[in-house]
């Protein structure tokens, strides 16, 4: 291993073009992560004909670094605008935006990009350690373990919800949304009303953005004024940052929980990141001694999706490598890249070109790092955002953002789905409805039923077939650990 | 500041400058063309690989521009291409029988495949019957004597889903226990699942499959085509063991513009798109991206239509959905 490591190395620094490519990916993946609707899928898509002329590892660094670079763009925009900039970054909003709001923008920024890095890190290494045996992790999961693994997704949303009714109605919403559109086992069109649109489902980027994007500019034109109701501009501090990177330092426990929680999730084709790093939220507010702060401005709800944030794209690139399977939208793009360079992904890559795989986890590693300082030398300039009047701020939001909605398809009915969550997001503000737990069922909705209904058809209609599935078995037994532990804590609590 | 509105003005000039070559020879503008299907798919491969040496052939300067326009199984892309000016501005890349077979399974189309202005086929792809490499099932007749047989497979209105039902069909299986595992999210996916053990056979494209079968976890029985593929030479066709039928089952990809194109235009277009099947520098980037690089004329690649059209609706009563609800 170590052999194809340092050649991967030493290629790197050989043509200072490859250190061109990485800071053009990181700068491009960085802008990219921070608009909302843009994320890692549209910016490979614009830099795919550049690569034409490239050679296949010269292509691996470009793409590679933008990958390396979204996940912490993303954000900065959950942080500053309560909007994510990309799907996995909801989770962030959490913590981030209230934090914002206190006036504690920059050391919220701070702590998440210096999260992301190290996660980021811990992720590739993990990529790096189970390559040898990726094989057999992929192939843990059949239908009935998919099955298990979104039921899992969907309790630990009933666990971390502030209120729980609220927070399962809004689940129940996203569940019933999630079953528009064809449904390619039972070959039926469901809940469409024959408008063409709807026949692939409603996608899970113009829905985010109309729930967050336009849903808090419609907040913050009823409210008036800046996002930050504490502190003022001229009180920001670049030491803010640098106090946001301690914080990540003084937590570290919580940074590798993210970690592996999103390497392993990630590694999961179909689940995304999205799950990860809210799993890895729930999972730092129910291990934490304190936890009554969670989602009102503790930095820990910062770190700890921002971490697994990260960390998912080593995972994520385990299925898209060696089964040539992606998890995301970002990743099947990639592997077009690598096809049309003559890479082909499947069992034999990994074997093959283990070379090219270290060329691309050295770029990941150096984007990583790269968008994690650009981000922080930024910050300061960055959290002024937090400060600008409403009636500049609202325009350009909306308009960047039902821009990256129609981006994604290149189809008008984007645009509209957007504006419509737009409105509903506004309601859910309006009367303290969660809207990520809309988001998750949404995204699992669809994961969880198509493998429900497989199991079914493998196992004859007979539900006993989940628990003979050593994975769906390990699976369901952390969902009943997840559902006893608020039980576990009310007890304690009487106890003392 | 300054550095942002000099970037704007940049911008704006270049989008009022346009390329325009007025020797009165089409094509005097780029030309769109239309993937049905998103980015990073074998379409999208196609036609980025196919598309820059297309321009070259056509002259003028033009650039051909991909626009992916996914949706509804290739569909809401198709209607695009059939609705636009047949001014040979917009033409685009269509998925054979994946076309033919919403038409038949009852759907609603928006488009007459028959009409459409074929430009030449680019792509055919064999498929080949999978089975995991440790498997007892040998030989197509093994296969045929075997009694649970439980396909994996891509969703319902699908062109793999078909192939394996009209296999079954052909060898006799459907009285046995035949189970579809449906509902994979694409031909990798499906071989993953087979190598898992979800089921015990599949099929896909011959090129698709062939990773897994050179790392030692698939191993294929019998593939469609009219003679035996180069990636396995020592697996035999359908047709030599009987079922001349399905060797005819393949996926293609082919190019085609609006009904009602002019005809220089569209002669314009065939000519140039045959200079480029013969293209040294093409098939040298097809054969890097794994293409399956099988040329068919305009009038062709028209003809293959029917062909279609008639064969598939051989199939007709065989291609309800076997999962129905």
């Amino acid at each position: 291993m170590l052999e194809p490591l340092l050649t991967a190395f030493s290629y790197l620094f050989s043509d200072p073009l490859n250190l061109l490519y990485l800071v053009l990916g990181v700068t491009v993946g960085v802008l990219f992560g921070i608009i909302p609707g843009l994320g890692g899928a549209t910016a490979i898509a614009l830099l795919l004909p550049l690569t034409f002329g490239m050679s296949p590892e010269q292509a691996i660094v470009l793409m590679g670094s933008v990958m390396g670079a979204v996940s912490a763009g993303g954000a900065v925009t959950a942080i500053l605008l309560n909007t994510p900039g990309t799907a996995p970054n909801a989770a962030t909003c959490f913590d981030g935006y209230p934090l914002t709001k206190q006036g504690k923008a920059g050391i919220a920024i701070g702590a998440a990009a210096s999260a992301s890095a190290i996660g980021g890190i811990f992720g590739l290494f993990i990529l790096a350690m189970v390559l040898p045996i990726a094989k057999s992790i992929v192939l843990w999961f059949g239908p009935p373990a998919f099955f298990m693994l979104a039921l899992l997704g969907l309790t630990s949303l009933t666990v971390s919800s502030g209120n729980m009714l609220r927070g399962l109605i809004a689940g129940c919403i996203g569940l019933f949304i999630g079953f528009v559109g064809y449904d390619e086992i039972g070959g039926t069109e469901r809940y469409t009303g024959g408008v063409d649109y709807l026949w692939d489902g409603l996608s899970i980027v113009p829905v985010l953005i109309g729930l967050f994007a336009i849903a808090e500019m419609l907040a913050l034109f009823v409210k008036g004024g800046s996002i930050s109701e504490a502190g003022s501009q001229s009180r920001i501090r670049f030491s803010d940052t640098l106090q946001g990177i301690k914080e990540t330092l003084k937590n570290l426990k919580i940074v590798a929980s993210g970690s592996v929680i999103g390497s392993l999730i990630g590694a999961v084709p179909g689940i995304g990141g999205v799950v990860a790093s809210f799993m890895s939220y729930s999972f730092a507010s129910q291990i934490s001694e304190d936890n009554s702060k969670f989602g009102h401005g503790d930095i820990r709800g910062v770190i700890a999706p921002e971490a697994a944030n990260n960390a998912k794209d080593g995972g994520g690139l385990i299925p898209t490598l060696a089964f040539g399977v992606p998890g995301t939208a970002e990743m099947a793009l990639f592997l077009g890249v690598l096809i049309l360079h003559g890479l082909n992904p499947g069992p034999m890559l990994l074997i093959e070109r283990e070379y090219t795989i270290f060329v691309l986890i050295l770029t990941m590693l150096g984007a990583t790092i790269l968008s994690a300082s650009f981000i922080c030398l930024a910050a300061y300039y960055l959290v002024r955002i937090a400060y600008i009047d409403s009636s500049i701020l609202i325009p350009s939001v909306v308009s960047v953002s039902l821009v990256g909605a129609y981006a994604v398809h290149n189809t008008i009915g984007d645009v509209f789905a957007a504006a419509f969550f737009g409105v509903i997001g506004y309601l859910m503000i309006r009367f303290d409805y969660p809207r990520i737990t809309l988001v998750i069922a949404l995204v699992l909705c669809s994961l969880m039923e198509r493998n429900y209904t497989q199991s079914m058809i493998m196992f004859d209609g007979d539900w006993s077939g989940f628990f003979r599935d050593n994975t769906a078995l390990t699976l369901f037994m952390c969902s009943v650990l997840a559902l006893c532990v608020p039980l576990i804590q009310v007890i304690r609590k009487k106890k003392s | 500041m300054r550095i942002l509105s000099y970037f704007c003005l940049i911008i704006l000039l270049s989008a009022c400058s346009d390329g325009a070559n007025n020797n009165g020879v089409y094509p005097q503008e780029n030309i769109s063309i239309v993937i049905p299907y998103g980015p990073g798919g074998g379409f999208d491969t196609t036609v980025r690989v196919f598309s820059p040496h297309f321009a070259r052939k056509l002259g003028n300067d033009v650039t051909l521009l991909p626009e992916n326009m996914p949706g509804t199984g290739g569909r809401r892309g198709t209607a695009m291409i059939s609705r636009s000016d047949p001014d040979g501005y917009t033409i685009g890349i269509l998925n054979l029988p994946g076309l033919v077979l919403p038409s038949i399974l009852g759907e609603k189309v928006d488009f007459q495949l028959r009409e459409m202005s074929w430009i030449g086929r680019i792509e055919s792809q064999n498929y080949a019957l999978l089975v995991q490499a440790d498997s007892h099932i040998q030989s197509l007749d093994d296969f045929i004597a075997e009694e649970e047989i439980t396909f994996v497979s891509i969703g319902y209105g699908t062109t793999v889903l078909a192939a394996i039902q009209i296999v079954a069909e052909q060898l006799g299986l459907m009285d046995k226990d035949i189970k579809f595992l449906t509902g994979y999210s694409g031909t990798s996916d499906q071989l993953v699942a087979l190598v898992r053990g979800d089921g015990n056979a599949t099929i896909t494209p011959i090129s698709t499959s062939f990773q897994y079968v050179k790392s030692g976890n698939l191993r294929p029985i019998v593939v469609t085509g009219d003679s035996r593929s180069s990636y396995y030479p020592d697996t035999p066709t359908f047709a030599e063991l009987g079922h001349p039928v399905l060797s005819q089952l393949n996926v293609q990809r082919s190019l085609a513009g609006p009904p009602g194109m002019d005809p220089a235009v569209l002669g314009k277009l065939r000519e140039a798109f045959l200079q480029v099947m013969e293209d040294p520098e093409f098939l040298a980037a097809a054969s890097q991206a794994q293409m399956d690089i099988a040329p068919l004329n305009g009038e062709m690649a028209a003809a293959e239509i029917d062909k279609n059209f008639q064969y598939y609706e051989g199939f007709k009563a065989n291609l309800s959905n076997p999962n129905q609800l």
